[in-house]
């Protein structure tokens, strides 16, 4: 009982961890690499989620209903039921879609923006994006959210053990996007992105149509958090706008970033595991600290303690030529061998 | 033989920060194959007319043609594209990139560029990568930095940052270089390794260059043309020699030497 009740938490978790590993990946694309100061994480969480949720999710009991819903039902729909939750990958695609087309239109509106006034800009539009589901009660339900989301591949396991299966489910996408994130930032078109982060005038004078490469990584970092948030919309299976919540969805995200190791995509993982661990883990501790606010207070001490200590993160950046080329590269950067220290 | 037509045609340019006029009517050829120098006091407007035909600013008014082409209010990244690169006074190199990246980065219509292909089309980038690299460590070798390859930019000395920027604009194949002070706080050995690169890319690379430069001595001894430049206009052209017997920039110089001051 006692082993079951600690491997089940353990799974549990891990599901977690992997959902904000892809978030804390997303991120990086767009602050690691290119420098874009994106304080609208949640916007992309909640699009993916309600996305996902409202293509695949029955409409729910009329007397449960606020007001008028469209609630798709991607699952239900015969044709699609080819043996296997097919439905799955179609809604996933539709969410990247989704993401993509809002990324683009904000990063148009917002990618000529330097640093800070980005972030003013992103956190204002993903604190819209979580009003609008709030308040147009029609589009999903309000306040109240959309519930009994379905499950993929929920009928091959008993309920019970459902959370074994949905981690692999995490794990896969979540490998997919790591290895193709690996691959496009250790490319030329990496090089570029963090030519951008460096100094956006000289990559200018070196000829790189800097605004269309921003827009590139804002849209890959923004499908990216969208893929995250349809996950987390199917493992928890319920959603509303307080899920959307700033300090959960974008600025737990970023201390992960900055914790683990921004520029370095196995840091951005395990960014996710350490904070998400003292999150998850602190719930735990008697009476006073297990409060919430105690519990964010230490992810806090967390991040001042790395700034200090490791003010690139637990792993740093790692120094390389190209990977293609693959010579020569990622040589881990030398303590104090930050130019900028 | 023909009179060499212009590679670059600049006419009655103007450039207004405000109320300044940092431009003002400046007109000027520069022949192709040639180091031209131009030089002025401070505040003669020689940056910003970089600035401008570089397509870092926006021109308040007037042309600018490049191999006949209008390029005036062009965005940088265009400019470059027509083979027209620029570097600037103060370094701007990469800090947390390396030598070799700083140098790579450069070409143009990099495959790897592109997201598509990085994902699916690697061996095709591999090949391009291979090809740059080659490209950049050539480069490398003429500006004798190649032991500083794996080095981050960040951590070079102003004199091998200098040398760097000018190896950016190589990597680049241009086929004319503006450079802003390149002698700059460079020292007396460094500053002779950046004198024969340029003239080593001026004659073997057939690279026409324009170079702003307060060192009298180096605009001299490199340049074959020069251009005075005061108050934002064209003052003056001609050889080395013509240009030290000019009265007219001798008063510019130290001021209205023969305008009656008390």
């Amino acid at each position: 009982m006692e082993l079951a009740g600690v491997l089940n938490y353990l799974v549990g978790f891990f599901i977690m961890v992997g959902i904000y590993g892809i978030f804390s990946l997303g991120l990086n694309v767009q602050w690691g690499f290119t420098g874009l100061f994106n304080a609208g994480i949640a916007g992309f969480f909640a699009l993916g989620a309600y996305t996902t949720a409202l293509l695949t999710t029955p409409a729910p009991d009329a007397a449960q209903v606020e007001d008028f819903i469209f609630g798709g039902n991607l699952a239900g729909l015969p044709y699609l039921d080819w043996g296997i939750d097919f439905w799955f990958i179609l809604s996933l695609a539709a969410v990247a879609l989704v993401c993509g087309i809002v990324a683009y239109a904000v990063g148009r509106l917002t990618l000529r923006l330097s640093g800070d006034y980005l972030a003013i800009a992103t956190l204002g539009i993903a604190e819209a994006v979580r009003l609008m589901f709030l308040n147009e009660k029609w589009i999903a339900n309000g306040s109240k959210g959309l519930y009994r989301i379905p499950e993929f591949l929920g009928d091959l396991v008993s309920p019970a053990n459902y959370d074994y299966l949905f981690l692999v489910v995490v794990l896969v996408v979540l490998a997919l996007l790591y290895l193709a994130v690996q691959r496009v930032v250790n490319s030329p078109w990496g090089r570029v992105l963090r030519a951008i982060r460096e100094d956006e005038v000289a990559a200018q004078s070196s000829g790189k149509d800097v605004y269309s490469f921003k827009l590139q990584a804002f849209i890959l970092g923004g499908i990216i958090m969208g893929i995250g948030g349809a996950l987390y919309a199917h493992h928890v299976r319920f959603i509303s706008p307080i899920t959307f919540d700033p300090l959960l969805a974008t600025f737990v995200i970023w201390a992960m970033l900055m914790v683990g190791g921004s520029g370095n995509n196995r840091g951005a993982l395990l960014g996710a595991f350490v904070v998400w661990g003292i999150w998850s883990g602190t719930q735990f501790l008697p009476w006073f600290f297990a409060d919430p606010n105690f519990r964010f207070f230490m992810i806090g001490v967390l991040i001042v303690g790395v700034i200090l200590i490791r003010p690139g993160g637990i792993l740093g950046e790692t120094r390389r030529v190209s990977r293609v080329v693959g010579a020569s590269s990622h040589t881990p950067v030398k303590e104090g061998g930050n130019p900028k220290e | 033989m023909a009179v060499p037509t212009p590679i670059l045609e600049v006419r009655d340019l103007v450039k207004d920060f405000g109320g300044v006029r940092a431009l003002d009517h400046c007109t000027l050829d520069i022949e192709p194959g040639h180091i031209t120098g131009i030089i002025g006091p401070n505040g003669a407007g020689k940056t910003t007319l970089f600035n401008v035909v570089s397509g870092a600013m926006r021109p308040t008014g007037g042309s600018i043609a490049f191999y006949g082409r209008r390029i005036e209010g062009w965005g940088m990244h265009r400019t470059f594209g027509l083979g027209l690169v620029r570097t600037f006074q103060i370094p701007r190199e990469m800090q947390r990139m390396t030598v070799m990246e700083n140098l790579m980065l450069v070409p143009a219509q990099q495959m790897g560029e592109k997201l598509w292909a990085s994902w699916f089309r690697p061996g095709r980038v591999a090949q391009d990568e291979d090809r740059i690299s080659t490209q950049a460590r050539d480069v490398l070798e003429m500006l004798t930095l190649s032991h500083l390859a794996d080095e981050y930019a960040g951590n070079l000395s102003g004199g091998q940052k200098k040398l760097l920027e000018l190896g950016r604009t190589l990597m680049a194949e241009p086929r004319m270089v503006l450079l802003d002070e390149p002698g700059a706080g460079v020292n007396r050995t460094l500053l002779r390794n950046i004198s024969k690169s340029i003239l080593l890319a001026s004659a073997e690379r057939n690279v026409t260059f324009a170079i702003i430069e307060h060192d009298m001595g180096f605009v001299m001894a490199m340049c074959d043309q020069i251009i005075v430049m005061a108050n934002g206009a064209v003052i003056a052209k001609g050889t080395p020699t013509e240009i030290q017997n000019n009265p007219l920039v001798m008063e510019a110089y130290l001021g209205g030497l023969n305008r009656g001051s008390p």
